[in-house]
């Protein structure tokens, strides 16, 4: 009672603010100052290419002025387009610099940062040495893994509206005045202090190609990942929209490290490295004083007899065994069910008295 | 009644049971039969390494069609984004519109039919979207000509009321026909017969002669006009070729349509970029080249 009153009608007033700002048409706030969705707001801008590919041309300006690009305008990123009417934008460039200017450096904002990683990472075209790869193709490049990445703020300080925490925005308020400073700031924030994606998402997104066949048979790779890891507890639980379970990030990339730097097994500064892998599962947040014969156990055991057989055959025992006790039980359920439904049925024929 | 009452709740537990059973047989023998199937067939990874090499280029109808039918989800936590999944696209769709169901020219040229005029064909596609093919490509005469256009459906081709107000621009889920009259009566320019013909015509296809094909095809585009409805036809303010407000456009995005920016555009297309835009599909009779690119002459 006391809280509510604390507010006041200035509260709802807030309220009504922010709801006007959040149902704002995107055009309002998003930056397309080259005015490039006069043409590309319709979704049926498309074609199909001389190679046969479908290119959709359309951009969804609600959705795309709360991504993380919803700041940077169409020719930041589409550099070769200069004028309007433009011939058929080349492809972009994910390492050009863009007109964002980073505020610690005060520098041009670029990706180029995880290019340097991922060169040096298991993703790599090439070798140590520096050669190609064999099907270096298969390697993935930024959209392979990314589309425009969405804001996702924290979603468990609900209040009124989902996802964001209307006090904390009061709290900002107090010193900044610009509303769409403050929620792009808040959304910025709050996405970064917890996953950018869920762990079902990630998974599926490794599983695009580390659970096709021919490119594991190709890069000879011992399991399907993604398949493996979903028939785990914390797969399982990945797939219920479980956010605290692990995902394929939380065990392959080093802690502190960008998710760009995953490393070979043999590679000694890999998380699976054999020597690094009892810190993987023993961390505070998962399973503190874990041994690391814990972190040994094969996580990414298939369900198959030539590859695994000990866990084959155990796990069909236990199914068997599972299914021979229930199976039954619910037929003898059944019987007693039918013998209270037709008390005096009976194949023989009565004794005539 | 009490007797009924206990029936009926030893056949509801019955049925219970009946679930239950079927549901631990799918977990546990129809798991393992499953497994023992697939490990028959040839699913299994073999590591043939190098010999294997990347079929590059091949494009089947499975990767290019069918994988191109993947959705995916991305679980934001304040909201589920569901969208269609095109490999290497990188923004974000976020809504869905089915294929257009009536019309009877998509079947054989498809949602993108436009592709001959390399300039425009994402343009054209963009107003394919939201309009039928005969609305461009028919040219009525006077005697058929009605100046009634209306929406349809596009799931179930029934004409609907417009879908414009209120919803962002070229979403709709409907596309716009003309109307025509017929022995004095008004009706959709695609009728049941031509619908009927078309698809008669794609069923037996593959049993037609060559000359049986020539004279179908024949028919079917018989309406078909050489040179379809040009842009400036309905971008303009005098006296547009589509009623666009008994179409529902509210004055706003009447305005907008017949704007300077959007005729000034295409004009700017027309003149500069794109000098065949008016008459897609030929060739301009002699290349236009800007004055600072001619060939000095000496």
């Amino acid at each position: 009672m006391r809280l509510k009153s604390r507010f006041g009608p200035f509260g709802y007033i807030g309220i009504f603010v922010l709801l006007t700002i959040y149902f704002m048409p995107a055009s309002v706030l998003a930056a397309d100052v080259g005015n490039c969705l006069l043409c590309h707001k319709y979704p049926g801008l498309s074609r199909v290419d001389e190679n046969g590919e479908m290119r959709l041309l359309f951009v969804n300006e609600d959705i795309f002025s709360k991504s993380v690009h919803g700041k940077v305008k169409c020719e930041g990123c589409h550099v070769d387009i200069t004028k309007i009417p433009h011939e058929p934008a080349k492809p972009v460039d994910c390492l050009v610099l863009c007109h964002i200017i980073e505020p610690t450096s005060e520098q041009k904002f670029t990706h180029k940062s995880v290019a340097t990683s991922l060169d040096d990472s298991v993703h790599s075209k090439k070798d140590k040495d520096g050669k190609e790869k064999p099907f270096s193709e298969d390697m993935p490049t930024c959209k392979d893994c990314h589309d425009n990445p969405m804001f996702r703020p924290l979603a468990f300080v609900k209040k009124v509206r989902p996802g964001v925490a209307e006090d904390a925005l009061g709290r900002c308020r107090v010193c900044h005045t610009q509303e769409e400073f403050i929620n792009r700031f808040y959304n910025h924030i709050t996405t970064r202090l917890h996953k950018s994606r869920s762990p079902l998402n990630i998974a599926e997104s490794c599983a695009r190609c580390h659970d096709d066949p021919k490119l594991v048979a190709r890069h000879n790779l011992s399991t399907s990942a993604g398949g493996s890891y979903g028939q785990t507890f914390h797969g399982k639980a990945a797939n219920l929209l479980d956010e605290s379970v692990p995902d394929c990030l939380d065990c392959h990339v080093p802690k502190g490290k960008s998710v760009h730097q995953m490393y070979e097994n043999k590679d000694p500064r890999a998380t699976t490295y054999k020597e690094n892998r009892g810190q993987i599962c023993n961390s505070v947040d998962c399973h503190p004083g874990a041994s690391t014969d814990f972190a040994n156990y094969k996580v990414h055991a298939e369900f198959n007899m030539k590859q695994n057989p000990v866990i084959y055959w155990f796990t069909t025992f236990f199914i068997i065994l599972t299914g021979g006790t229930l199976l039954p039980l619910m037929a003898i359920l059944f019987l007693d069910l039918l013998r209270r439904l037709f008390p005096n049925a009976s194949f023989r024929r009565r004794k005539e008295k | 009644m009490k007797c009924f009452l206990t029936k009926l709740y030893i056949l509801a537990f019955m049925g219970l049971v009946i679930f239950f059973s079927t549901l631990i047989w799918k977990l546990t023998f129809a798991h393992l039969i499953h497994e023992y199937h697939a490990r028959k067939g040839d699913v299994s990874i073999q590591h043939t390494g190098e010999a294997e090499k990347k079929d590059q280029g091949k494009q089947t109808f499975d990767t290019m069609i069918l994988e191109s039918e993947d959705r995916v989800k991305h679980y934001l936590g304040y909201r589920v984004l569901e969208e269609q999944r095109i490999e290497g696209h990188f923004h974000h769709i976020g809504f869905d519109i089915g294929p257009d169901n009536r019309s009877y020219c998509r079947p054989c040229h498809g949602d993108m039919p436009h592709d001959k005029v390399k300039d425009i064909r994402a343009f054209l596609n963009m107003h394919a979207f939201f309009i039928a093919c005969q609305t461009c490509h028919v040219k009525l005469g006077e005697d058929e000509k009605t100046n009634v256009y209306k929406w349809y459906d596009r799931k179930t081709g029934d004409i609907v009321a417009s879908p414009v107000n209120g919803a962002p621009p070229g979403t709709y889920n409907a596309k716009i026909i003309p109307f025509i009259r017929e022995n004095g009566q008004l009706v959709r320019i695609d009728s049941e017969d031509k619908i009927q013909f078309a698809t008669d015509y794609k069923t037996n296809e593959k049993v037609l002669s060559e000359g049986q094909k020539s004279k179908a095809k024949k028919l079917i585009h018989k309406i078909i006009s050489k040179t379809p409805v040009t842009c400036e036809s309905c971008h303009t303010k005098n006296n547009p070729t589509l009623p666009l407000a008994e179409l529902g456009y509210p004055q706003t995005r009447v305005d907008s349509i017949t704007s300077t920016e959007v005729v000034g555009m295409i004009k700017n297309y027309t003149e500069f970029h794109m000098p065949k835009m008016l008459s897609p599909g030929e060739k301009p009779a002699t290349p236009q080249l800007q004055p600072e690119l001619l060939p000095i002459q000496h």
